[in-house]
């Protein structure tokens, strides 16, 4: 078991309570191998970003355990989910990912320095290049567009090479060519440092560069693609309509 | 429609609204109070003595009051420019947006200042009461409730209130919704030029009464120079965010140095944030200010005349001066604590990259700190100048007496409700779910 960088165990999450109850997720078992790059699919609202703060230990399920590097994380005190959080682990939200007071460069090393690190600066300049932000590291997140800042966060998440890798919707706000440059940052995470990468998505093109895609509808995995086609992707998708 | 909505607004933003209320609340209490006192030693001859010290100190705590809750309110209707935006956005109208602010704003003023009138009597009551048990009117003042103050403190709360609501509410909706919702022009522009005229005219006021201080009649020196006080801190309070931004810069180096990660984060939010930090600052400004030149012009001239005060009449500044400042430091609390409670989702960002709960409450602790030493200083300076030239009156010297336990006592005051409004108001954001 302890080839899988993260393991979900019968996740069930459900927001509100009577009348407004919602279940996100729905008895969720899935793992995702060390150094995958996995790519998570399904209609919007069917609980790709639950699952997301669920395996990343934002969020407590209700039942079912989430294991990282073989620990219950559902289990860690708030300290030792903040070391995990800053030292293991890599998030890029679908929206609000930066510090407002904090400029690009500051936004990305910040988990360094709360972790009393000093990074190497060519390091930094060259992430914040490879996702197309060089000669805005001065600049503060009201300053950036909504994919910048985005572009900024997946630079942090990739800074500190965590263990793990969650990515919400990197590309969704992307150009093509920008998307392509942050798929293939995602990719390298996982071939060259073999890191886990989960990224949700609903562009086909990127899912495609995942090595498994997982389909998500009503808070349950209905399917498993390995290493799929673009047109499969698509015909799977177009199947549900 | 509109009700709708308001009543939203009054359930997501509890400690802004908790925050003006009290804030009302206790201006009217002040005032009414103290207007209570007034009267009543004016109808009865033998307290005279005592006159002079309760008028000055009238005039302190209405100054105070109208201070704070513009303050308050403003700095209230300004954190919402989000909802503001967002509602103008839809295709709600300015008028619409303004409608509904000064709604909320009746509505909180009426409330509270109604509380207000029911407190004063008890709280009058109280007070002449200390000043019998200290033995500063060993008569006692016998309260007379008459309609007077309460008129006056009713009307003042609710003008103030309303003038300070439609002012935030105009500049609210005067941005446009999307200039609102980006926040960036909100940052850029620190210091709009009516701003920094008022601001500059006030200091030049300020200066001017100063330099009267030597010249006028020996019983108008202290009321002068409270006057050149006062309009010292209206002046330096318009100012505030520009010698913040430098102050947060400065003051913000150690904390940066000793503790990296926390130190920095509250650096960085002071820089960029200099008008939401002034608005913590103020408060501190004014109560280190008032307080320090009432007591220690008092110790000035009896040092001057060669007096040493034991006994009851030792106590009779304190006591005077006390309502106020007490009423200051409160408002420091409520101001750290509105300043804080809209850095909730900040915080949950920074708990989600892994800030350690340690750090975060560190962050939290340096922030207030630093906001409270900066208005500390602004209000230290404002009061030596209009003590040194009390000083001057007196004795032709620029010398001033002073009590270093009882300025650090201030300060120590000061410096704890603020860090007690700023980890209470961050509670909640620190330690609960992350996702909300
Ligand atoms: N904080 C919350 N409170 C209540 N319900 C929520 C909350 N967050 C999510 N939900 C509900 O849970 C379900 C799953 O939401 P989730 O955000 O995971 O969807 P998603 O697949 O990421 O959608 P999208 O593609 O639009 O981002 C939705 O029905 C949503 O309404
Ligand atoms: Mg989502």
């Amino acid at each position: 078991m302890s080839d899988q960088a993260v393991l979900l165990d019968g996740v069930t999450k459900t927001y509100g309570g009577g009348a407004t109850e919602v279940a996100a997720l729905r008895q969720v078992s899935v793992g995702f191998p060390r150094g995958s790059f996995t790519a998570v699919m399904g209609p919007s609202g069917s609980g790709k970003s639950t699952l997301l703060q669920c395996a990343s230990g934002l969020d407590r399920p209700q039942s079912g355990a989430v294991r990282i590097a073989g620990k219950d994380i559902t289990r860690l005190r708030e300290r030792e989910l903040a070391v995990l959080r800053r030292d293991g682990i890599g998030i890029i939200f679908q929206a609000f990912n930066l510090v407002p007071s904090l400029t690009a460069w500051q936004n990305v090393i910040l988990p360094s320095r709360l972790a009393r690190r000093r990074p190497d600066p060519a390091r930094v300049r060259e992430l914040l290049h490879r996702v197309g932000l060089a000669g805005r590291e001065g600049h503060r997140p009201a300053q950036l567009s909504g994919g910048q800042q985005q572009r900024v966060a997946i630079a942090r998440a990739l800074l500190g090479r965590p263990e793990v890798l969650f990515a919400d919707e990197p590309t969704g706000a992307l150009d093509r060519g920008t998307g392509h440059e942050v798929l293939a940052l995602l990719r390298e995470a996982a071939d060259e440092f073999g890191q886990t990468v989960v990224m949700v998505t609903h562009d086909p093109e990127a899912a495609a560069r995942a090595d498994s895609v997982l389909f998500l509808t009503d808070g349950r995995i209905v399917d498993v693609l390995d290493r799929p086609s673009v047109d499969q992707i698509g015909m799977r998708l177009g199947g549900r309509r | 429609m509109t009700l709708v909505l308001a009543w939203n607004n009054v359930r997501t933003n509890r400690t802004g609204f908790a925050a003006s209320f009290v804030a009302v609340l206790l201006a009217v209490m002040l005032v009414s109070s103290s207007g209570l006192l007034v009267a009543s030693a004016g109808a009865d001859d033998e307290l005279n003595g005592i006159m002079g010290l309760l008028v000055l100190s009238a005039l302190v705590s209405g100054f105070v009051s109208v201070f704070v809750v513009s303050g308050t309110l403003s700095l209230h209707v300004l954190r919402q420019r989000r909802t503001w935006g967002l509602l103008r956005s839809v295709g709600m109208t300015p008028w619409q947006v303004r409608r509904l602010v000064m709604a909320e704003a009746l509505v909180v003023a009426v409330l509270a200042s109604a509380a207000g009138c029911a407190l004063a009597v008890p709280y009058a009551g109280a007070v002449a009461a200390f000043m019998r048990a200290v033995g500063l009117t060993p008569a006692g003042i016998p309260l007379e409730v008459t309609w007077g103050p309460f008129v006056l403190a009713l009307v003042v709360g609710l003008v103030v209130t309303l003038l300070a609501a439609w002012g935030a509410a105009r500049k609210a909706v005067r941005a446009g919704p999307l200039e609102v919702l980006r926040e960036s022009a909100a940052q850029q522009r620190l210091m709009p030029w009516p701003r920094a005229v008022a601001g500059v005219v006030a200091l030049a006021g300020g200066v001017a009464l100063l330099s009267l201080v030597p010249h006028v009649k020996a019983v108008a020196a202290v009321p002068t120079g409270l006057g050149a006080t006062m309009a010292l801190c209206v002046g330096a309070s318009a100012l505030g965010p520009v010698l913040l931004r430098g102050m947060g810069w400065i003051l913000g180096a150690p904390a940066a140095w000793l503790d990296p990660g926390a130190g920095t984060l509250a650096r960085a939010s002071l820089i960029t944030q200099p008008r939401r930090a002034m608005s913590a600052a103020s408060p501190v400004m004014l109560a280190v200010a008032l307080a320090c030149t009432f007591l220690f012009a008092v110790s000035t001239s009896d040092a001057a005349a060669g007096v040493t005060r034991t006994g009851p009449s030792a106590w009779a500044a304190p006591v005077l001066v006390g309502s106020g400042v007490a009423y200051t430091v409160i408002s420091v609390l409520n101001a750290m604590a509105m300043s804080m409670a809209e850095r909730a989702e900040e915080i949950r960002l920074l708990r989600s990259v892994g800030t350690e709960p340690g750090q975060l409450a560190r962050a939290v602790c340096w922030e207030s700190l630093i906001v409270t030493c900066a208005g500390a200083l602004l209000g230290t300076g404002i009061a030596a100048a209009s003590l040194a030239a009390l000083g001057k009156a007196a004795t032709g010297e620029l010398w001033f007496a002073y009590s270093v336990p009882q300025y650090l006592g201030l300060v120590t005051v000061c410096a704890v409700s603020g860090l007690i409004g700023g980890l209470a108001a961050t509670r909640k954001a620190r330690h609960g779910p992350l996702i909300s």
